[in-house]
């Protein structure tokens, strides 16, 4: 199943002239990743290493003084003002459709999330207070962040997160039919014996898109999604019973999850790592490995930021960290993920790290991921 | 009732959180490189919205858009562009034509 740019009953309406908008944002900050952002490690040697010495005396050298380096330099202070500019810009276009057409994008989630024939569940707990690191921060700038819920009914923050994200992705060079499922489907083919999971938990699964491509490839299985917000979820559910498969929702916390051991023979998360903080992940990969069975195979997945050549090109990657929201991009950019999996139970040799080439995409576009498969 | 577009961006803009620190020396010059990346991304929907309406036209004269697109201006026409491109210049550029410089005391601050 494709997973970006599908029709379905949840999406906003959007006009000619709303598109246009949104294209452009999409080819502003393509020009932006090819052409301006790789001059950045440029400018450092140029600009930002000269400047730092001039002011100090010497060169920088922890990643902190790099960053500020980084700020001496006026080429790099325009890119970084421009790409700012620009993500803004996206929940501008995505976000003025969804506000106008919200009252019909309700009905229909609330038809959807109701019918009586649907294939799915939506499991929301009114006593779950979502994790305040990520709750209370707009993270990439979406408004309201992830786990904005405005009561009954609401959907904003999924759509939200799904326009908004295939926005984003188109940017970034990441192709239409791209998908990270097919990145681990594809894993599994290769290097797990072809694995035909029967019970599969996707953890946080924001809009559901690779929940649902899931449940679209392995038609048999039964899928739970993980997330943290009420309209996250609601719109998920929504989604996934529009585009005609079933996926059950769970509103829960990925480091504590209430389903019983060994219930699932893949775990899978896909660019959760990077969301959250050193203890939740610790204690999420602790679970993933609880929830597979013995011979079930657990995949975290998530962007290739990991492994820069310098401390140059680390902080110019970590760019996001100081003006995108992402307050985590660097705790996972240089986490020792190896050592939380064997922390979480696996022994070393069952610990597996990829560098996997997308499905599709312009350029050259990569993802991590670190997988285990538990003994049987 | 319809929400409006500007109702629309309002509720967008009223829900974001969280401080947005700027990268550029000079928080003014940030703004102002944010309104005119705002006004490029606006010049493109206008843009798309000629196009349209230029190949809707071509389709009822049934002819190829690049035929109604194919104008050489010559006599008054010519003169009446470049009029207005030369006052579009002089709109746009007016910052740089002005004769008024600021006060020495104000450029510095
Ligand atoms: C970058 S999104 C990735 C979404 C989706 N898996 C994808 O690849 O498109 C990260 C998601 O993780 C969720 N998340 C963050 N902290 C969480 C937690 N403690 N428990 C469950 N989900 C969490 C966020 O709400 C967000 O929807």
């Amino acid at each position: 199943m494709k997973v970006r740019d599908l029709q379905h009953a949840v999406l906003p309406e959007t006009s000619a002239e709303q598109r246009s908008r949104q294209e452009a944002v999409v080819a502003l900050r393509r020009l932006l990743n090819t052409r301006v952002r790789p001059r950045n490690v440029e400018a450092f040697a140029s600009e930002a290493q000269p400047a730092f010495i001039a002011a100090y005396g010497r060169a920088p050298q922890s990643p902190e003084e790099v960053q500020r380096a980084f700020l001496l330099s006026p080429s790099y202070r325009r890119w970084s003002a421009a790409n700012r500019a620009a993500q803004e810009m996206i929940w501008v276009s995505v976000g003025e459709p969804i506000y106008r057409d919200l009252d019909r994008m309700r009905a229909a989630a609330r038809a959807l999330v109701t019918a009586p024939d649907r294939k799915g569940s939506l499991n929301l707990d009114p006593d779950y207070d979502p994790s305040a690191e990520v709750a209370d921060v707009d993270i990439h700038l979406q408004p309201g962040g992830y786990a904005m819920d405005r009561g009954e009914d609401d959907v904003v923050a999924g759509a939200l997160y799904e326009c908004g994200g295939n926005v984003f992705s188109f940017g970034q060079g990441i192709g239409r039919a791209d998908s990270k499922a097919g990145v681990v489907i594809r894993l599994l083919d290769e290097r797990f014996g072809g694995l035909r999971p029967q019970r599969i938990l996707d953890i946080g699964c924001s809009a559901g898109a690779a929940s649902a491509a899931y449940a679209a490839h392995y038609p048999d299985a039964e899928v739970h999604a993980v997330d943290i917000g009420g309209a996250m979820l609601r719109y998920a559910h929504a989604r996934a019973e529009s585009l005609g498969v079933g996926v059950h929702f769970h509103q829960m916390d990925a480091s504590a999850m209430t389903f019983a051991d060994g219930s699932f023979d893949l775990v899978v998360s896909h660019n959760l790592m990077h969301e959250i903080g050193e203890a939740k992940r610790r204690a999420m990969m602790r679970e993933a490995r609880r929830l597979v069975r013995p011979g079930g195979v657990v995949i975290h997945q998530d962007v290739a930021i990991r492994d820069q050549p310098t401390i140059v090109h680390q902080v110019e990657r970590d760019w996001d960290t100081h003006f995108n929201g992402e307050v985590h991009w660097s705790t996972y950019a240089t986490a020792d993920l190896r050592a939380d999996m064997r922390a979480a139970g696996f022994a070393a040799d069952e610990i597996v790290e990829h560098d996997l080439a997308a499905v599709q995409g312009f350029a050259g576009n990569r993802w991590y991921a670190i997988s285990a498969r538990k003994p049987a | 009732m319809t929400t409006t577009s500007a109702e629309a961006l309002t509720a967008l803009i009223l829900s974001a959180r969280g401080v947005r620190p700027q990268s550029l020396a000079n928080a003014e010059a940030e703004e102002v490189l944010n309104i005119a990346l705002a006004l490029l991304i606006e010049l493109s929907v206008s843009n798309d919205r000629i196009d349209r309406l230029e190949r809707m036209v071509a389709a009822l004269r049934d002819e190829p858009v690049s035929a109604l697109r194919d104008v050489r201006y010559d006599g008054e026409a010519a003169q009446e562009r470049q009029e207005a491109m030369e006052a579009l210049l002089a709109r746009v550029l007016r910052i740089m034509l002005d004769p008024r410089v600021q006060p020495p005391a104000a450029a510095a601050s």
